[in-house]
């Protein structure tokens, strides 16, 4: 109720511009006075709409990569996509909105830089833009495809699953679309509600052809981006969207790779190993640090950053060492990786050694 | 101050006259009568009570009517010889040289004859499935010959005679076919699923219309890589009822891609007619929907085939725009081996076909008009295909498949880890209990 208010509140500040002298009456009247109160700026913490559920915990300083600069995560987005359409003259980015700089802001500056025809908009349709990338790859050429939102990304389900997953495959080597990279923001940004929140990883983990993707972070993004957009298979990579502005930390300006499929032990623990990925990475630090505290328990904790093919080995070996295994995701739990990693790390056949 | 009063009627008194100054409209700028329209932000005027709307160039009409779509007066069928073989209007002829031609009609034959021995190799068991491409080898062979050899296509299933113009060997049909070790798809998918990276036609997949957007997207990287390459797009006319054939469309037409849409309109998808798969007027008449130039062809008269997409080609890279080539035909076989068409469709109807509109009969007849073929040379010809057609068969059916470990690889361009040790886990399993298996059938 209480973030109901503020909200109707900064909405009708925000029209108040146009037609003060209305806005003023409506106080005046003090017939809704309680009830729009624009927010305080020492305002009561529960009425605050943004109240995230985890703390951002940046990275120390990249020192290996030469000179960094403070970025939040669509911008390091962005200096991934400008490093690749740089380096790659036949790299193109393409999908809704790109053009002007996204909805998301991560393709901001690059029309001017390279032309109109290598970052360009498309028409309204997810099948279309998934399809049109495949078709680009398929000549050779790097196709940087963006899906608005990872919940739209259903339409082009049947030309992933179908077509860019076994472009290879099918037809023995002829042909691929290793330079395709689908990237889409992905996961709960607080008020996305049912059809802005998604993390459908789950549904293209069943598909082998593939890779999955998703950062943790400003620094990881831009690595594992330049990764996928190089790597010789299509790549989906999935953008936590609640970190495009609320992470922030020093990333390097040149360009960088961080390997895909390999997950990095990112705390170190011997009582239980705790596996998450993309936002719920932070969650968890958060969570291996308070169980220290209160329980006394020593935590490892795991970013698994590649979805498909995922590092087996990594999780194994950190699961053999502590001999109990948490994995959390925002995902729905049925059918969820965890699932997947559950499963494998159960199997004695399965579990490496 | 009648421009001032025009002004504030047209933008609302809270914005003044800010905007007096703004370029009138050129008179002639009106409509899609450019053949390449630029949807740029409109030059408006303040003066005129015209139309402003940024989404569409048109005027007003102040009386009430729908606009009635034309089901029983299509868009003309275009064709160059009558149903005999002969030539209609001279001017249309493309001349062609009898070598040209003959390889036309020695390309169509060959093909049916290919389709006569897989389809009754399918029904002894020899192979899995198979489809034919019975009465629409016209539109094979008239597209293939107006293009250029690195030119490339994406298909749906049905234009094998697209890959036999471009001269794919027998042994590599059969090859496919068999799902031998000679395959270059290695295997791995059901018959008539060909592919071929030096003769640029991209291996077929079995879901529909997915490659229509894909072609479009290869026409856009060759459009930027300047290559004066054409893409072409076959499809059905039940694959235009799929969302990719929408996407697609409008894809090529926002981002002026060189890629000719061509729709073989053969009457049927499996056992649907046209009469449940579209209400209007087939497939070229959504074409002008999407900004597209649009022709409707004979699909029977592989000159019209062949002059149309001649013609699109040409405009396709000079303009980067696309083209669609709604071609008629008739399916005259089953949709494939699995499918028994005399369950919804008459044996006098297809007759019909075979007997009075085909395709390669109408050619044969042209060539025999010229003085370029007789009975005789005709029945060396099918003497001579059939053996060919024949020994390729025989070869391929004695030859192994390919080896099992061949199920991991190429799902990635390297193999991952957990794929190998799938791999690995098969080999032991056929170590053990191989005798289940026919593995002497397969390549090691």
């Amino acid at each position: 109720m209480a973030a109901t208010a503020v909200t109707v509140g900064r909405l009708l500040r925000l029209r108040a511009a146009g037609a003060e002298g209305h806005w003023r009456r409506l106080r005046g009247a003090g017939l809704l006075r309680g009830f729009l109160q624009p927010a305080s700026a020492d305002g009561d913490a529960a009425q605050r709409r943004q109240v995230a559920h985890f703390t951002f915990q940046p990275d120390p300083e990249p020192l290996e990569y030469g000179q960094t600069q403070k970025m939040n995560l669509f911008q390091a987005v962005t200096s991934a996509l400008d490093n690749s359409l740089a380096k790659d003259p036949t790299a193109v980015i393409f999908g809704e909105d790109v053009a002007f700089g996204g909805v998301f802001r991560c393709t901001v500056g690059l029309r001017d830089k390279y032309g109109k025809d290598r970052v360009f908009n498309t028409p309204l349709c997810e099948q279309g833009i998934v399809g049109f990338g495949i078709g680009i790859a398929v000549t050779g050429a790097t196709a940087i495809a963006e899906i608005q939102f990872a919940d739209y990304i259903f339409p082009a389900f049947d030309q992933i699953v179908n077509e860019a997953a076994k472009y290879r495959y099918r037809s023995g080597d002829l042909f691929n679309c290793g330079s395709l990279t689908i990237r889409s923001p992905w996961g709960c940004v607080g008020h996305g509600a049912l059809y802005h929140s998604q993390s459908p990883e789950a549904f293209f983990a069943h598909c082998p052809g593939i890779k999955v993707v998703i950062p943790r972070s400003p620094f990881q993004a831009k690595g594992l981006l330049l990764s996928c957009i190089e790597d010789k298979n299509p790549c989906i990579f999935f953008e936590p969207k609640i970190l495009y502005r609320a992470a922030v930390e020093q990333v390097p300006i040149e360009p960088y790779n961080i390997p895909l499929s390999q997950a990095e032990v990112i705390q170190e623990g011997s009582d239980v190993t705790l596996v998450a990925w993309g936002t719920q990475v932070h969650v968890v630090r958060e969570v291996a640090s308070m169980a220290h505290e209160k329980l006394g328990v020593s935590c490892e904790v795991i970013d698994l950053r590649t979805i498909i093919p995922w590092d087996v080995d990594t999780v194994c070996k950190s699961v053999i060492k502590t001999g109990r295994l948490l994995v959390s995701h925002e995902a729905p739990l049925t059918g969820g990786f965890a699932s997947e990693i559950s499963s494998t790390v159960q199997c004695p056949w399965r579990v490496c050694v | 101050m009648a421009v001032a009063a025009a002004a504030a009627r047209v933008w609302g008194s809270s914005r003044g006259l800010g905007r007096v100054g703004l370029l009138l409209r050129r008179p002639g700028a009106r409509g899609l009568a450019r053949s390449h329209p630029q949807r740029q932000q409109q030059h408006f005027s303040s003066l005129d009570d015209k139309p402003q709307f940024p989404g569409a160039s048109a005027e007003f009409i102040d009386k009430l009517e729908f606009i009635q779509p034309n089901v029983i007066s299509g868009i003309p069928i275009y064709r160059v010889m009558d149903r005999q073989g002969q030539i209609i209007n001279p001017s249309e002829d493309p001349h062609l040289p009898q070598e040209k031609v003959l390889k036309f009609y020695k390309t169509m034959t060959l093909l049916n004859t290919m389709d006569r021995i897989l389809y009754e190799s399918q029904r002894q068991g020899r192979i899995s499935f198979y489809m034919t491409n019975y009465g629409e080898e016209g539109t094979h062979v008239g597209s293939a010959a107006a293009l250029d050899s690195t030119d490339l296509v994406f298909g749906q299933y049905r234009e094998a005679g697209v890959l036999m113009y471009r001269n794919y060997p027998l042994e590599l049909f059969m090859a496919q076919c068999y799902g031998n070790v000679s395959d270059l798809g290695k295997g791995r998918q059901m018959p008539v699923h060909y592919g071929c990276r030096e003769r640029h036609f991209v291996t077929i997949s079995s879901p529909l219309a997915t490659q229509i957007p894909q072609a479009v997207g290869a026409a856009y990287a060759a459009k930027r890589a300047n290559a004066n390459r054409v893409i072409i797009c076959y499809f059905g006319e039940g694959a235009a009822s799929e969302g990719d054939a929408h996407a697609g469309f409008n894809f090529a037409a926002t981002l002026e891609c060189p890629i000719i849409f061509f729709c073989r309109n053969n009457g049927y998808a499996i056992s649907t007619p046209t009469s449940e798969q579209y209400r209007g007027d087939g497939i070229a008449a959504r074409g002008p929907g999407y900004g597209i130039l649009s022709i409707r062809v004979d699909g029977n008269d592989v000159f019209a085939v062949y002059n149309a997409t001649k013609e699109a080609r040409r405009r396709a890279v000079a303009e980067n725009q696309p083209f669609l080539i709604e071609a008629m035909t008739y399916r005259i076989g089953h949709h494939s081996t699995s499918d028994d068409s005399s369950a919804y469709r008459s044996v006098d109807e297809v007759n019909y076909w075979d007997k009075q509109d085909h395709p390669i009969s109408r050619l044969r007849h042209y060539l025999q008009s010229c003085g370029w073929w007789d009975d005789e040379q005709e029945k060396a010809w099918r003497k001579q295909s059939r053996k060919k057609v024949m020994e390729a068969f025989e070869q391929a059916e004695r030859k192994l498949k390919p080896s099992p470990s061949l199920l991991f690889s190429d799902v990635y361009q390297e193999m991952p880890t957990q794929l190998r040790k799938q791999q690995e886990s098969l080999a032991r399993h056929l170590q053990a209990y191989g005798e289940h298996y026919p593995l002497d059938h397969f390549e090691k």
